[in-house]
């Protein structure tokens, strides 16, 4: 990972922008390949694993845990979802300047960035628009009214419940980067969705024990799980760098060493924006701004096709393998 | 453990609060915001006034009624860290600091990393505006403290505006100057669902939402705006919402860093008008 960036490379880079054509040949809206694989883990409830040609390689796993669900004093709201907790960790071996602390401030803008997008979970009290939960403690419970509003993140939190108000399920998305060339976010949610919809959640079976106790047991069936629901409306983003007049996708880190403004698009598949922010040290017009949502959105639904083809195609694949008897063999990390 | 502080309890829980059996909470349902005087457009009314901190070499604080904070600004003075390299262009570092008492829950004394990134985003923000390139080897310090928050989104767009304003007040070189602005969507009538085909209604856009008409929003977009470049300085948006929505809420966040620009302006004067009478 480059620091610094001489002016004749950064005048060569612009130009070639401007031209439509970067320094690896690729046009301005165009992708570098992608190698993706999931079930890399065998620790974890999910997992994938992420490669940009470039370099930058990601890996993301999911662990579903048992945790106390977290309830909002005042609203009440929360005593019926489960949690997304996401991070970020670049790898000190990815890059010299992640050694120490130096990673902190990325990690930390990625991680907070990743649980905006992700466990953004709507309205607080979005009960309020069910026309009879005048009391509120008892709506919690009957949650099959099905919720109008699900949070940006897609994810359905409500199934991750366990037992209204005391256990629930807690995702931890943790995203690890193992080598860097450029366009991190993307590649970390890609991994995410992958991970996401790789994952199965043991079931659990609940016992009314009466006057409000329940107690739960969780079934160690490895067949007997769940998939994550609502995992196919999870959002996708797309870096849009703004360099010179033009803007670009998937930079490699020279070209982000020469990007002005960097935008972040999260985009669902049916093309609802989840999240929007803005990168870097320099300033987007207005109306260039508008464009460049227009872009990453339709950019980030061909996106999510084209991944969620890939994913169910190494899925079946896997599963083929599996029933002839045959070992499935995975690429693992590192590999190109 | 901080051994120098007196350490709060480990969990705070906000306090129960009984209210009167006629007591009725906001909700959008009324299709009325929560200060009813305000029209979903209109901002809360602002107080701003440079100058506050005397030891700063620019100061601002902030009042948008309940959401209140001051700013200062420190340099430009030599980058003092050692093992930091040499740079052409001045250093610009933010630090925004929630006071413990300024939200439901009590805060940390600590920075925890909702502020470390909002200090960040600032930086982001703030940096487009300033000539950085005629400070090298220089630093600029803007510290910000939160006494009393009423909305995360309008606190951290007056945020914007106040240290933009220290900055000028510090005599430091500018292109111009970042107006902040929030706006929250909210759905006033029934939700658009998938299943149920019911009637829908596109979510309502409440500029500068409050902290009760936050906890029913939908998504928020704070927007950082230069008025007379007329350029996007920061965005950030979350939640849910149609392409349309967003295209609509950056327009109106636009007119109102207009708004709040020309506030700026006057408090700017004002402090300069004051220079020449102390003089």
């Amino acid at each position: 990972m480059p620091s610094l960036i001489s002016p004749a490379e950064r005048d060569y880079i612009l130009k070639g922008i401007e031209c439509n054509i970067r320094a690896d040949g690729r046009q301005r809206p165009d992708y570098r390949e992608v190698t993706l694989e999931t079930g890399v883990v065998s620790q974890t409830s999910g997992s994938a694993r992420v490669r940009i040609a470039g370099g930058t390689d990601v890996l993301v796993s999911v662990k579903a845990e048992i945790g106390p669900v977290l309830v909002d004093p005042e609203t009440g709201d929360g005593a019926d979802k489960g949690q997304i907790i996401c991070s970020v960790e670049c790898a000190p071996s990815a890059s010299q300047q992640f050694e120490g602390r130096g990673a902190d401030e990325l990690n930390n803008e990625l991680t907070q960035m990743m649980s905006r997008f992700l466990s953004h979970s709507g309205p607080a009290a979005s009960s309020f628009l069910s026309t009879t939960s005048s009391s509120s403690s008892s709506s919690t419970a009957a949650s099959t009214t099905a919720k109008t509003t699900s949070g940006a993140g897609g994810i359905n939190l409500s199934k991750l419940c366990i037992i209204p108000g005391q256990q629930c399920w807690i995702l931890y998305v943790d995203a690890l980067v193992l080598d860097y060339g450029g366009n991190l976010m993307d590649a970390i949610f890609m991994g995410t969705r992958a991970a996401i919809y790789d994952t199965r959640i043991p079931k659990t079976e609940v016992q009314d024990l009466g006057d409000g106790q329940f107690e739960f047991e969780v079934l160690d069936d490895a067949e007997d799980t769940e998939e994550v629901a609502g995992r196919e409306d999870m959002p996708l983003c797309v870096t849009l760098n703004k360099i010179g007049a033009r803007h670009i996708v998937d930079a490699s880190p020279l070209e982000e060493l020469c990007t002005e403004a960097k935008l972040v698009v999260a985009v669902n598949r049916s093309g609802e924006l989840c999240g929007l922010q803005k990168g870097h040290e320099g300033g987007i017009e207005p109306s260039l701004l508008l464009e460049m949502i227009q872009s990453g959105k339709t950019m980030g639904q061909s996106l999510i096709k084209q991944l969620d083809a890939s994913i169910k195609k190494e899925a079946e694949s896997d599963l083929a393998k599996r029933q002839r008897g045959e070992p499935v063999h995975k690429l693992g990390f590192f590999a190109q | 453990m901080d051994r120098k502080r007196v350490a709060g309890p480990e969990l705070s829980v906000a306090p129960l609060i009984e209210y009167p059996v006629d007591h009725k909470r906001w909700t959008p349902q009324q299709e009325k915001r929560h200060d009813s005087k305000r029209q979903p457009e209109d901002m809360r009314p602002i107080y701003l006034k440079t100058g506050l901190i005397g030891q700063a070499s620019g100061s601002a604080y902030i009042e948008l009624e309940k959401t209140k904070l001051a700013c200062g600004v420190y340099g430009p003075k030599p980058v003092k860290r050692i093992g930091q390299t040499f740079s052409g262009r001045g250093l610009l570092t933010c630090e925004i600091k929630f006071a413990t008492f300024s939200c439901a829950k009590r805060r940390n004394q600590m920075r925890d990393p909702q502020e470390k990134e909002l200090s960040q985003i600032l930086t982001q923000a703030l940096s487009p505006a300033i000539r950085l390139d005629l400070l090298p080897k220089s630093a600029i310090e803007v510290y910000i403290t939160v006494l009393e928050s009423d909305g995360l989104g309008s606190c951290f767009s007056a945020a914007i505006t106040a240290a933009s304003v220290a900055l000028a007040h510090a005599g430091i070189e500018m292109l111009d100057l970042v107006a902040g602005c929030s706006a929250s969507y909210i759905q006033t009538g029934p939700a658009r669902s998938i299943s149920s085909g019911a009637e829908s209604i596109p979510p309502q856009i409440f500029m500068d939402a409050d902290l009760e008409e936050e906890k029913y929003e939908q998504g928020s977009i704070v927007l950082a705006y230069m008025p007379s470049l007329n350029e996007v300085t920061h965005v950030l948006q979350s939640g849910k919402a149609e392409g349309s929505i967003i295209s609509q809420s950056v327009e109106h966040c636009v007119e109102a860093c207009n708004k709040i620009y020309a506030v700026m302006h006057h408090a700017l004067l004002e402090s300069v008008k004051e220079n020449q009478t102390q003089l």
